[in-house]
């Protein structure tokens, strides 16, 4: 059965990131599994605004919302609901699908698909602790959202059993399908760099989360211990001054080569230069760098921390705890394994490549939407004492926003009535405009083989 | 794949398993931990901790109580200069014998002839301000002042610092600052509702003592002995409720009540709030970097 799909969150292109380009992968490949997918995303005045087309012929609706901090739109429940509903109704929509546990946009298109019968999917692409403030806080907005979900799919085994407990969901409802990446685009050099000296990369934001004391308290031992390494690292952020410093205390200017930003299409190039690949995250929901380094051909070191033990088998990653002795450990052992050349690259490519594909993604992320689609629908009755039973005050405030949400939506019913909708008649169709392609190309070259004739 | 043909899950994402998405393997949540940091509360330790705050509240009443006594005129100003003066002597004994075990003898008699002199400085400088002071709103209206004093008074039992001394002396910090500014900023305006020169002196003492030196002082108290300290607090609160009783019985049952409440009430509440306590732990929680401070 096809399904016509709103992906719907407050992070998509043009951010770069790695829940703006799961987002677009899965739409693409959904499409070309035949589906019907638009995405829904916040607008980036003064030029990304209204509704534009990305290739392959994908729909994007930006809603003209200021964000606050980081591409984020404020929660504010009901704003939202003229918009989507017009959108899901001159769409046909039958599935919604919010991503991140942080976008607003998500989480409100989710509160409100009910009323449209329209059934809802959520993924959650990162992991949340339960003790500082702001998780508090976050984490029973989340709740509240999710409480009538019909899915939900996280992006590793531990982050379900984060959103599961964040969620207060029941662990059926979540799935775990993991995201993936494009082989071709990370393969390792036909030359493998010369192993006279190893090259280390270091490839993420530089921020406390990523790890970056463990990185600045290591380099110096590893620098000492190993004459031959020399470190790549790429990223920019808050932590950079730290790298900084020390480097200059360490007089290590010819041994540490800081990239700063590094352009996503850049990332294989600088991948291709380097052996080893290190990570040093205090916490990760899933590790798609790691992906994309093994992908290359690395040797991979990381922390155990999050889903990263999940992500590749035990034989091609090092792992380190979050110490800085242990981290020299494993780092030590990486760089005599690709020294004694029991590393082989183009092998770590060719298992990676039988690991994650997006093709996989989109199957899987398929059988979840039949499955929601064959489920039966929640009655409003069903919801309503559900929600309330979220908690003693944020059910009632939750059971409030559902009831106005509801007197809203017969508002607009009487506003903006359904037949006067502009509805979406014909859709994006791949072979025809191929068809219709090919027939301007014969035309127009049939038109400029006469005019040379004459 | 097991001997038996049955096929085992396993939590990984790079192998496709023949179990669907949403399967719920019996490992899962396994690596959740309650609790693991909790170490629960002694109803004892938390009383002795509110002592702090029962003897701040305490203070601030007998400061109000003199006051009012001095605005009526029914106590003698130099009793209480007299008064204020005695028991500064008896706070920097008391000072000196729990400075005894910290410094060395040399040391503790540097400190002594130091605290000597500002206390003669200060002394000298309130004489010498009293009669500003005194003048100082006389052009602003008593509801004004009274509002204005119960405002500071407030923000100096908020702000004002009850931690436990640490065994490492820190600095202190910019709000107990603030705490003691409200304060003294409060005993100003009141002082200057005063009939005479030097009830106003003997008021701006009494407010140094208490709402400078005394916060000191409550530290070291606050390292002595349970019974001690909790002996001292008693004695503090009884004579700020008695001090309030022969003004005002009404507003002096209320102020006890309020330090019965802080005293025993707030404890026991965070000891039954206590079996809410729940704290999850698991693999997705941010890691703690373990580095070794020297590199």
């Amino acid at each position: 059965m096809k399904h016509k799909i709103a992906m719907i969150a407050d992070f998509f292109h043009p951010v770069v990131g790695g829940v703006e380009n799961h987002i677009y992968m899965l739409a693409c490949n959904l499409m070309r599994r035949g589906h019907k997918v638009i995405v829904v995303t916040h607008s980036h005045p003064p030029d990304r605004v209204g509704v534009r087309w990305l290739v392959p012929g994908l729909k994007v609706y930006h809603i003209p919302f200021p964000t606050i901090a980081s591409s984020a739109t404020l929660p504010n429940y009901f704003t939202f609901l003229p918009y989507l509903r017009t959108i899901l109704l001159r769409e046909h929509i039958t599935i919604v699908h919010g991503h991140a546990g942080l976008s607003s946009l998500a989480q409100e298109a989710i509160l409100h698909a009910h009323l449209m019968h329209v059934r809802t999917v959520f993924t959650d692409h990162s992991l949340f602790g339960f003790d500082d403030a702001a998780s508090i806080l976050t984490n029973k907005l989340l709740a509240g959202a999710l409480r009538n979900v019909d899915a939900v799919i996280c992006v590793s085994h531990t982050g379900r059993e984060n959103t599961v407990l964040r969620g207060a969901l029941e662990p059926s409802v979540a799935h775990v399908i993991p995201s993936a990446i494009i082989a071709d685009q990370f393969k390792p050099p036909v030359v493998p760099p010369d192993t006279s000296t190893i090259n280390i990369v270091v490839l993420s934001r530089l921020t406390y989360r990523k790890g970056v004391d463990l990185l600045v308290a290591t380099i110096p031992l590893i620098c000492e211990r190993y004459p031959f390494v020399r470190f790549l690292i790429g990223g920019d952020g808050p932590k950079l001054i730290e790298l900084l410093q020390m480097r200059e205390r360490h007089l290590l200017h010819d041994r540490v080569e800081l990239l700063g930003h590094v352009r996503p299409t850049d990332v294989c190039n600088v991948l291709n230069r380097a052996h080893v690949y290190l990570n040093t995250s205090l916490t990760e929901a899933f590790g798609i760098g790691i992906l994309e380094a093994a992908c290359a051909g690395l040797c991979i070191v990381s922390t155990r921390v999050g889903g990263v033990p999940e992500a590749l088998p035990p034989d091609m990653i090092s792992f380190a705890w979050p110490e800085q002795d242990d981290v020299v450990r494993a780092l030590g052992e990486g760089i005599r394994r690709v020294k004694a050349g029991r590393h082989d690259p183009q092998l770590a490519h060719d298992r990676v490549r039988t690991f994650y594909n997006w093709t996989q993604v989109a199957e899987r992320t398929e059988v979840v939407y039949q499955s929601v689609v064959e489920s039966v629908e929640r009655t409003l009755w069903e919801r309503l004492t559900r929600t309330r039973r979220l908690g003693t005050f944020a059910g009632l405030i939750y059971a409030c926003i559902m009831l106005v949400d509801c007197l809203f939506f017969a508002v607009l019913e009487w506003l903006i009535p359904r037949d006067s909708l502009d509805y979406v008649s014909e859709e994006w169709d791949a072979a025809r405009v191929q068809q219709y392609l090919n027939q301007a190309r014969s035309h127009q070259s049939a038109t400029e083989g006469g005019e040379s004739a004459t | 794949m097991a001997a038996d043909g049955e096929v085992k899950w396993e939590k990984v994402l790079w192998r496709t398993q023949p179990f669907p998405d949403n399967y719920v393997p019996d490992s899962f949540l396994d690596k959740l931990r309650k609790n693991t940091n909790f170490r629960p509360y002694s109803f004892r330790g938390l009383v002795l901790a509110a002592c702090a705050i029962t003897q701040h509240l305490s203070t601030i009443f007998i400061f109000i109580s003199v006051f009012v006594r001095l605005n009526d005129s029914t106590l003698d100003p130099r009793v209480l200069v007299w008064v204020t003066v005695a028991t500064h002597v008896l706070g920097s004994i008391v000072w000196d014998v729990a400075e005894r075990p910290f410094y060395e003898k040399h040391e503790r008699r540097a400190n002594r002839a130091k605290a000597v002199k500002s206390s003669l400085m200060v002394f000298l400088a309130l004489i010498g301000l009293s009669p500003v002071l005194k003048t100082l709103t006389a052009a602003t209206s008593s509801d004004s002042i009274w509002a204005l004093s119960a405002g500071l008074f407030v923000i100096n039992a908020l702000l004002a610092d009850y931690r436990e001394p640490a065994s490492v002396p820190r600095k202190e910090g910019l709000i107990s600052v603030l705490s003691m500014n409200a304060a003294i900023s409060a005993s100003v305006v009141l002082a200057s509702r005063l009939p005479t020169n030097l009830s106003v002196f003997a008021l701006m003492l009494l407010s140094i003592q208490l709402f400078a030196l005394f916060p000191i002082l409550r530290k070291r108290i606050q390292a002595v002995p349970a019974v001690l300290h909790f002996t001292f607090t008693v004695c503090i609160a009884t004579a700020s409720v008695w001090s309030m009783h022969s003004l005002s019985p009404f507003v002096a049952s209320l102020f006890a009540g309020t330090l019965l409440f802080v005293t025993f009430g707030g404890p026991g509440l965070l000891m039954w709030a206590q079996q809410y306590k729940n704290e999850i732990r698991g693999p997705w929680d941010v890691a703690v970097p373990r580095v070794r401070p020297d590199t």
